[in-house]
């Protein structure tokens, strides 16, 4: 971290465009007017009156330019916002701003516009709906990524957004692995199939389908300091899972939205008979957190999530929230009873120069038997190190420790938390590739721990599970996507 | 592993240090257009013209048969101030029927709405040029501007503006599979994803937007 400190300090004094609203090139109001505050932009006042403009009755609607979307999917969600043919519409009528927006939120085209044309008779008009398809393939993840335990892991997740032109998300992601250096450990790979359909009219539920298999190694210490990396001072649990998880949503209004999910999974694991020496030569067993042999896992989960920050991708205000309680009994053919909690929260404000302040906190914890792979994972919270690929880990790095506690041993557990602080400063807006890009810089702490901690042990700041996390980078918004550029990101992916 | 995030912490510098469109855009100073200044009857007015806020696209959609909104935003600074000294409002809604073949517009100024008024005109231009030309268009009080002082205008026209909430709804959209379903991975989580890859067309605002600033001038003595 420390050779990074004057690099950030370059970047943070190097040239900042700000986001203007106005410049002015001769007066000390430029800068303030070019932020864009609220007394430089203040909210029109409403301007609507749906009985201006002459009406029409609706003889027919025409759809064009939907060379794959179906048509009836298109006339639905006209259906849905009452234009119908037979409808009178008015040529101020907000039913056709809405129905605009309802096809924009598709997310099948890149534009939709509704005119009139002409009926047989006066006062009668053909509703002509005309649309852009964009592009509907998605890349969802790249796994890449190397470690002193594994020399290469790499796969990518991509979906279809619109099968068939009704609407369909079908994906499939995988990941593949060399061989770790680890005694036991086995080459990595992991494939992962997902489908979803998006709401259904009349119940208003969406459903979706995910399956996973994988077959990987997850690796333990057998000897050596907390904070030793080497990869031949641990063993490898041989883990096969195959499963998947059923699940339905549904939006409760334009910013909450609430799943429930239902998995069952098959798990195979050879757990290695081995005992892990300490410093003093005394030999403990290793809690490998899965069952020798056959066992399986079937868990409930309810999600909540709520969503008002002011865009999905560089937040300049608002807030996100989520939620989630899982549940896994033998009820549900499970091997291992247990209750795993989360709650997640952003919160974003906008400073003077477009500059935004964010936070962001994480809490979890388990109640009873998980498995590890349902455990919390040092990589899940910690941006410096590498998070798992489809379940699957390749890495023996220890947390950072920047603040010398006891955190290096800590891997896998049933209690997490982190907090971060986050700065953006927008640098880029321009029309063309690249429509935003922010500098961010974030920081804090982050806990992982389990309720056996501190049995016979006294507690002090060595022993505390405590470290710092932080990153420093760029994220842009360009036409193909959202590319977060980031020392997080370089660190994580090169773990040595 | 060094190498890795010094590659990356040079594409940032190298990404910030490059001459962007941002600056050429946003720091670079706004068009400036010589705009007509009256005083009369304790009234400061503004004449100028923003037609140009209609391209040859936006003018075609006028005949859409559905409304087309407009809205100006006309600031009065003093030079050196990030406030305004005063703000007011046009706005103006055409629509096109397709059976009378005419236009009929709405245009209504000032922040209350108050003064609104309706005409009807048979051409296009005849409708841009109501919508976006400003005749001694009432800008503030004179009694708000000090004398000897310096002041400039800054002009702000919008056609068919969207809310900030269906924007950022719409950009939610867009990010995100369709309506109701959840996306997979973390390409839209604020940490942790190197890339999530879509076809992300920009959305702006409003469809079409021009600002610049009138001639900065000095408030005579009264």
């Amino acid at each position: 971290m420390r050779v990074f400190l004057p690099l950030v300090a370059l970047a943070v004094t190097g040239p900042i465009g700000a986001s203007a609203a106005w410049a002015t090139p001769d007066t000390d109001a430029s800068e303030e007017l070019a932020a864009g505050s609220p007394a430089a932009e203040p909210p029109a006042p409403e301007f609507q009156d749906p009985a201006f403009g002459p009406s029409y009755v609706i003889e027919s609607i025409e759809v064009r330019g939907n060379r794959k979307t179906e048509t009836s999917l298109i006339l639905g969600e006209l259906a849905a916002v009452g234009l119908h043919a037979g409808d009178q519409v008015g040529a101020s009528d907000g039913r056709v701003e809405a129905a605009r927006f309802r096809l924009l939120s598709l997310g099948y085209f890149l534009d939709a516009r509704l005119s009139v044309g002409r009926g047989a008779k006066r006062g009668g008009a053909v509703l002509l709906v005309v649309v852009e398809e964009r592009g509907t393939i998605v890349i969802n993840e790249l796994f890449l990524g190397t470690s002193a335990a594994t020399a290469f892991w790499g796969g990518v997740d991509v979906s279809e957004t619109n099968l068939v032109g009704r609407g369909i998300n079908l994906g499939a992601g995988f990941v593949g692995s060399t061989r770790p250096i680890t005694e036991g450990a086995v080459r990595g790979f992991g494939i992962r199939g997902h489908a979803s359909v998006p709401e259904l009219h009349g119940p208003g539920i969406s459903l979706s389908i995910t399956g996973l298999l994988s077959d990987g190694s997850e690796l333990f210490r057998v000897s050596g300091s907390d904070s030793d990396p080497d990869p031949r001072k641990f063993t490898a649990v041989h883990t096969r899972r195959g499963g998947g998880i059923l699940g339905v949503g549904k939006t409760l209004s334009r910013s909450l939205r609430v799943y429930a999910d239902f998995r069952e999974e098959t798990v195979s694991a050879t757990v290695p008979d081995r005992m892990r020496m300490l410093g003093s030569g005394l030999l403990v067993p290793i809690d490998f957190g899965v069952r020798d042999g056959y066992s399986r896992v079937g868990s409930i989960t309810a999600t909540a999530e709520l969503d008002r920050r002011s865009d999905p991708v560089l937040p300049r205000s608002g807030y996100r929230l989520s939620a989630s309680a899982e549940l896994a009994t033998s009820w549900l053919a499970s091997s291992y009873t247990f209750g795993k909690f989360m709650a997640q929260g952003s919160i974003y404000r906008g400073l003077r120069w477009g500059h935004v302040l964010g936070f962001h906190a994480l809490g979890g914890a388990i109640i009873g038997d998980a498995p590890y792979f349902d455990q919390f994972f040092i990589g899940d919270l910690n941006l410096l190190m590498p998070r798992r690929a489809l379940g699957l880990n390749f890495s023996t790095l220890p947390s950072r420790n920047v603040l010398g506690t006891g955190i290096a041993g800590h891997r896998y557990d049933d209690y997490a938390g982190r907090l971060l602080v986050e700065y953006a400063i927008p640098i880029l807006r321009r029309h063309g590739f690249v429509y935003r890009g922010d500098f961010f810089v974030a920081f804090g702490p982050l806990a992982l721990g389990s309720s056996g901690d501190f049995e016979g042990r006294s507690v002090s700041w060595s022993t505390l599970p405590l470290d710092l996390t932080a990153d420093v980078g760029l994220r842009l918004d360009t036409y193909v996507g959202v590319f977060t550029i980031s020392i997080a990101n370089a660190l994580s992916r090169s773990s040595f | 592993m060094l190498r890795a995030a010094l590659a990356a912490v040079c594409l940032a510098l190298w990404l910030m240090s490059a001459p962007d469109e941002a600056r050429a855009q946003n720091g670079a100073p706004l068009e400036r257009r010589t705009t007509g200044l009256h005083r009369h009857d304790g009234v400061l007015s503004a004449s100028v013209g923003l037609q140009d806020l209609f391209g040859p696209v936006e003018r075609q959609r006028l005949t859409s048969g559905f409304a087309t909104r407009v809205l100006i935003r006309v600031y009065l600074h003093r030079e050196g101030s990030a406030e305004p000294v005063a703000v007011t409002f046009q706005r103006s809604e055409i629509v096109y029927d397709i059976w009378d073949e005419k236009f009929r517009l709405r245009i209504a100024r000032g922040a209350g709405g108050s003064a609104e008024f309706r005409r009807e005109v048979k051409s296009a231009e005849e409708a841009i040029h109501e919508s976006t030309t400003f005749w001694q268009f009432p800008v503030a009080e004179l009694r708000r501007l000090q004398p000897g002082a310096r002041y400039f205008l800054a002009f702000r026209a919008d056609l068919n503006p969207i809310s900030e909430e269906l924007l950022s709804d719409v950009r939610r959209w867009l990010v995100q599979p369709a309506r109701g379903q959840r996306r997979v991975g973390a390409g839209d989580s604020v940490f942790g994803s190197f890339v999530s890859i879509f076809v992300n067309p920009r959305i702006e605002d409003s469809e079409r937007q021009v600002r610049f600033l009138s001639q900065t001038f000095v408030e005579p003595a009264r």
